[in-house]
This record gives C-alpha cells, structure tokens and sequence, in this order.
C-alpha cells in the first residue's frame, strides 16, 4: 500500500493558528501534530511510500516535524516521501495542463497495489489493514471510512453518507444542505482506500475532463458513480474545523477513556522525539487533572489543562482549562482560563487571560502579553 | 583520512556494587535522572567536544547499551563523518580475545583504532556523571607536548585515600601515582579520563603485550609505566560536578542531587545538552486524585498518587492511594494502589501490587529490573 496526505481544503473557523501552518500540523495533546495519527495508520500497516498535498508557503512546519521522517522508519532504503503543492495542481489546471501527472508519476512509482488517502482534520486511529481486509472481501472499487456522530462534531461542508443495509454507499450530501434532522449522522472521515490502477485511470481521466482539482473532492464525488462501500470506525474521532473543535479535542485527552483508547490502542501513534530533560514540578507547584510534556518547569498551579514542551509556569502562576504549546513562559501570578496560547508566547506576571469554552481565546506565535485580554463575548 | 582525536568508551564493567540493578545490564547502561542511561552524559560530551568518532567497548550484559547506542542517531553519530562503534569481545586465530582490564580492552581493538588513524585517543569510563569539554582537554594535552594526560579533580583530603592520586609538580606535570594510598601526598583524584597520543601508547601496549609484560591496567600499569619511562605526564584540572554513580547510595544521592540542585550539573543548559535515546510516548497524565511535589517526571507516566521529591522514568504507573517519596522509579515500572515507597530504586519494569510497602529508611531499597513483589495470584 501507499498513502496520499491530502491537505487541500482549509478552515478560516482556525485562524490565527493556522496562519503559518497547515492544519495537519496543528498541536495536539502536547506533543503531536494531527498529521501524526495519518502518518502512523499507514507506517502501522506497513506503509512506506507516502506523498503529500499542500498549500503553497505553509510547509515549514511539515518539513520541520518530519525531518528525514526517521521516528516514523520513512528513512530507510526503499521508503520515499513526496511533497506536491494544492496550488501548482489549480494553476496547471487553469493553463489546460495534465494536473494530476505529478500524483499519478507517483502512484506509478511506488508499485503499490492499494493506495490509501488521509483528509487532514479528522483525528483518529484507524487499522489500515483489517480496512484492506474488508476491501478485498468486497466487489467495490471504494471502501470510504466514517463514523456516526451527533451534529454538533459536524463541519457544515463534510459529507454525510446514506448507506444501503450492505453499508453500500447510496447517496452523499454536504451537511449544510441536508433538509432532514437525525441523531446520529454517517461521517465521511475522508479516508479512501482503492486499487492503485483503479486510482491512475481515474487521475488521468479525470484531468482530461476538468474534474476537481482537490482529491478529496473527486473521490467524494465518485462515491456515488462507482461501487463504494463504507467501513464503519468505532474508536475515538474528533473533527477539527474550527477553534472550539480543536479545543474540545485537546480537552478530549483529559478524559483518561478517550486518552487511552487513541494514544493506547494496539496502533502506536508515533511522532517527532526531542531531547529534553524530565518536567520538574517544584514545592510551590500544584497540578491536577492535566497533562504535561517534558522540559517543562512547573512552580505553579496548573489545573485541567495541557502543557507542552518546554513551558515553565511561574510562582503564583494559575493555568486552568487551557492548551499551552511548547516554549511558553507564564510569569509570577499571571492567570490563565479557557486560553490556547500557540508556540513561544510570553504571558507576563500579573496578567490575566481570560476566554469561555465556547471561545477560548487564542493567543498567536510568538507574542508577548503585557496586558489583560478577556475575551469570548462575540 | 586522519582523525584527530579517537574517544574509547570502556563500558563493559559489571557494577557488581549495583547489585540488582546491574544484574542483567551494563553499568553504564544503568539509567539516571529520568531521561538518561549513565552512558548517555559521556557520549554526549564527546559530541558536544566535538568528537566525531567513539568506539564503545562492551562486554558485560550488552544487550540494552548495545540497542540503547544503535547506530548513534540520538547523539547526531549517524552522520557522513561521524559514527559510533560498538566492540565487542571476539575470537580469532590466536584465541578469545575477552578484556581482562582497561588498557587490555584497548589493546584488544588495535585494528580498530588503527583503521580510525586518531593523532589522539581519548579514553572514558562511561559510568560518571559530569560534564566536560574534552576539547579544552585535548588543547592542553597538544600544547605541553605530553604523552599522556590525565583528568584529575580535588577530592575533600579525607576522602582521597579512596581514589587513584596523582602528585604532581608545580607544572602540572604527574611525577607519582598512588592507588588509594594510606596518606595521601595529594588530593588530584584520577577520574579516569586519559587522553594518550596513539604512536607511543600504541608502542608501549604492543611491546608488552609481546614480551608478556603486565599491561592490563591504566591505572595500575600504564600509567606508572609512562611515569617511570620518563614520558610526559600532565595533569588535567576539572573543577565542575563530577559523581560517581558506582553503589547503590552514590546512585540514590547522586539521582536526588539531580532533582535538588538541578543547577549543579545544569542540564537545562541548551549549549552543552545531553541527549539521551528518546522513547515515543504520549505526555504525561497527572489525575485529580494525584499529588506531585518536589519531582522529575517524564512521558508516558500515569500518575494517580502522591509523588513527593523523586524521579519516575517514562511510561511508569503509579495507582491511586500510593506514596512515593525520595525514590528514583524507572522506565515501565508499574505501582499499584495504596503502595507506600520509600526511599528506594524501583527498576525497570518491575510490578509492585497493591498495598505493599517498600521503606528504605535503614538502607536504601532496591526493587530489581522486572520484579515482580507483592501481587498475589489468586487460585480461588
């Protein structure tokens, strides 16, 4: 098998932390990044020839976490990683060229059967080879991977599934547009698994006849021309469109269920090692109910919250119900609520940050607060 | 290509002051702080001393310093220029080739010293922890010329009866070598670190080793020998913290020390890290029911009790109602509920059941690499 990482479509709902990254790069859980749970699925299955599709001048980040791809064994004689741009696909669309040549040289290339393909939001664990096992038991050309979930873990343009009582797929809808109301809803997790042939000979038709530039796209839309099956998950799934779903996500991990049942589960989840010391909590610290990387140095009280890498909360400090990403500095006394403070953020002593959990507030890369901000009225 | 200086980590010593923390590895493998194997503060000196070749010599109980080194990728060893060897006892033509002391262990690996071509060897022990920069050592060494220089530190005068002694002359110049004498001329303590220009130590080893000379020991042996054959021997002064982590207390102490004064040995310090073999582990999980003062905890850990002033290794358990106070717990250890430890070294994954009770108050307690105390299997 080998894996395509789609990372076409973004969500303005992230802003700013997706400013300067893509979205399969956000942080989660203190030390990973979205990417990581795709990435692991298909080196868990024996995957070892991956490409990805992103978005011009937001790829700092991929190379910076992948490096050489080593953690994940993509270093070794025979594995080969590609990196294709979203843009160069639309531009050469635009000047009538073949789009998909680079994506189909690829496929070509890499001599596998099956080819697997990861949309970039949706957080999971799945097991790529009993996929592959039900794949090959059916007659479909499409196995689509989803999960039934209630409307509130629902982007408005994700695709819905109606399903035969085969769990053929009969029909697909953009949420947005459904008329009816359900309790439970058949999630596309936009994962696709296909014959490597199968997905050459629709790549080049496709681009003859002007199709979706976005892979996601034209295989959503080919679930219904072509025999599709889908392959119901039941683990841990969160849907990351916007902030509050990202914050509810990072939360999700203080719930020692969803904490074991994604990071514990007989698929390791590997991501980049740092070298850093053991976290130090010193005397004046209390911690409860969070999570912490290492490097951190900790004096004062964090409370239901998830610390990354390298962060040092002061004396007198108070972080509660907040994510921290790495190298974040909480001076003496100051007070964090409902907070999501991206990388290298200087939080100075006394100042207070205040957001709800309906909207946290977000405070960008990099910056350093001197004064209070309270925010989550809009 | 000739390479400057040559590092030889002699990590092949049993530790038997260890006991059963050294019963199935290495010494230097031993692990320390949390995040480290001992071994882990030498080879990431040499690196950050810029050193781009190391030999590491093994010999007792391999296994986990063998897979822990690997191709030397944690240390920036895996490069173009660099590499890490691992030697290991073999056998030839002329019989088994086991090491039977340090310099014996060097003379062993003569073809792979020569086929390195060092200008320099620089020989470590791999069972201290310290930081220092071999580099300003090596300076020192080309500048006066010597032959042989030796890493000395001062050593409080009541306790330098314990340690090899150099006396030197107000050149620096080593003109005596006392093993552990009764009364000590002087407190310059030998830390084991030697930095040798290969062409004569080459010649002295070879020569002996023919005519069947004992040569077997730096310390014993060569290094009187140079003294004696009128060689130039310097010593070289190290003032910063050096532990030796060689018994159980020194362990426990030196491991608390850490927690402490963390300060001392710095290791925050982003100019002269110390890197380590790193596990991929999710973040550490500190409960509601849990405590933690005073501690050094790393990823993968699930803490649900109280954890006063010690260290937990990765991926190590700790149920709710459990106390673990001044103890040092490593990698995969797995603590039931209501366990009261203290004052201990609980191994690698070793299982503690319920409700037991480790105290160290008298002598501090070691729990054994993967032993299992405490659980009762119920036949009922």
């Amino acid at each position: 098998m080998c894996a395509i990482l789609g990372n076409e479509h973004e969500y303005n709902g992230l802003l700013p932390l997706t400013a300067n990254r893509p979205l399969s790069t956000l942080y989660f859980d203190c030390k990973y990044r979205i990417m990581d749970f795709a990435l692991s699925s298909a080196v868990n299955a024996n995957i070892r020839t991956v490409y990805m599709i992103l978005n011009e001048g937001r790829f700092k980040s991929v190379f910076d976490h992948l490096g050489g791809g080593r953690e994940w064994g993509l270093d070794s004689i025979g594995s080969y990683q590609y990196l294709g741009f979203y843009q160069d696909i639309l531009r050469k669309k635009a000047e009538g060229k073949p789009y998909f040549s680079d994506m189909i040289g690829f496929l070509k290339k890499s001599k596998s059967e099956y080819t697997v393909f990861f949309g970039n939001k949706m957080l999971c664990n799945v097991d790529l080879r009993s996929i592959l096992d039900v794949h090959q038991a059916s007659d479909s050309k499409i196995t689509v991977v989803f999960k039934r979930v209630p409307k509130e873990k629902i982007a408005p343009d994700d695709c819905i599934l109606t399903l035969e009582d085969d769990n053929r797929v009969k029909q697909t809808d953009i949420f947005s547009e459904l008329d009816e109301t359900a309790d439970l809803y058949n999630l596309s997790m936009s994962i696709f698994l296909v014959k490597t042939d199968w997905l050459i000979d629709l790549l080049h038709k496709g681009q003859n006849a002007g199709v979706p530039a976005s892979v996601q796209e034209l295989l959503n839309r080919e679930m219904t021309r072509t025999n599709t099956r889908a392959y119901e998950y039941t683990g841990y799934l969160s849907n990351i469109y916007d902030i509050k779903s990202y914050y509810d996500a990072n939360m999700d991990m203080l719930d020692p269920e969803h904490f074991n049942t994604l990071l514990f589960s007989s698929q390791r989840v590997i991501t980049r090692t740092k070298n850093e010391v053991a976290t130090h909590f010193y005397d004046s610290s209390d911690v409860n109910s969070s999570q912490f990387a290492t490097g951190c140095v900790i004096k004062g009280k964090v409370d239901r919250s998830l610390i990354s890498r390298r962060t040092t909360i002061e004396e007198g400090a108070r972080v509660k119900d907040s994510v921290i990403m790495s190298n974040a500095q909480i001076r003496r006394g100051a007070k964090l609520q409902y907070a999501i403070l991206d990388k290298n953020v200087e939080v100075e002593a006394g100042v207070t940050i205040q957001g709800t959990p309906e909207n946290p507030v977000v405070i960008t890369k990099d910056s350093h607060i001197v004064a209070d901000i309270y925010g989550g009225e809009n | 290509m000739k390479n400057e200086m040559l590092a030889m980590i002699l990590a092949g010593g049993k530790g038997t002051r260890l006991g059963k923390l050294t019963q199935n590895i290495a010494k230097p493998a031993v692990p320390f702080g949390g995040r480290y194997r001992i071994i882990d503060f030498t080879l990431s000196n040499c690196v950050n001393s810029g050193i781009k070749n190391i030999g590491v010599v093994t010999q007792y109980q391999p296994l986990i310093l063998n897979n822990h080194i690997g191709n030397g990728a944690s240390w920036g060893l895996d490069r173009l220029d660099s590499g890490v060897t691992i030697l290991q006892p073999y056998s030839n033509n002329e019989g088994s080739k086991w090491f039977e002391g340090t310099s014996h262990a060097i003379y062993q690996n003569i073809d792979y010293i020569d086929s390195m071509d060092p200008e320099y060897l620089l020989v470590l022990s791999g069972d201290h922890i310290y930081k220092m920069d071999y580099e300003d050592m090596l300076a020192k060494h080309t500048k006066s010329n010597a032959a042989l220089s030796v890493a000395v530190i001062d050593v409080p005068w009541d306790e330098a009866s314990r340690f090899g002694i150099m006396n030197t002359d107000e050149n620096d110049r080593i003109i005596e070598f006392e093993e552990k004498p009764e009364k000590p001329k002087s407190n310059h303590a030998s830390m084991g670190i030697y930095i040798f220009t290969w062409t004569r130590l080459r010649d002295v080893l070879l020569n002996s080793f023919k005519k069947d000379v004992d040569m077997y020991d730096f310390g014993k042996n060569v290094i009187p020998f140079y003294i004696k054959s009128g060689d130039n021997v310097q010593a070289y002064h190290f003032s910063g913290y050096w532990k030796d982590v060689g018994t159980i207390d020194s362990l426990w102490t030196t491991n608390m020390e850490f927690i402490d004064n963390e300060g001392d040995l710095n290791v925050r310090d982003k100019t002269w890290p110390i890197y380590s073999k790193n596990p991929i582990a999710p973040p550490q999980f500190i409960t509601n029911t849990a405590r933690v003062k005073n501690s050094m905890i790393v990823d993968g850990c699930f803490i649900s009790g109280r954890i006063e002033h010690s260290i937990l290794a990765a991926n190590v358990q700790v149920k709710e109602g459990s106390v673990v106070k001044d103890s040092v717990v490593m990698t995969g250890a797995s603590i039931g509920k209501n366990v009261i430890i203290n004052r201990a070294i609980i191994g690698e994954n070793a299982i503690i059941g319920d409700g037991a009770v480790i105290d160290g108050t008298d002598e501090i307690a070691v729990v054994g690499n993967s032993e299992v105390l405490g659980v009762t299997i119920n036949e009922g």
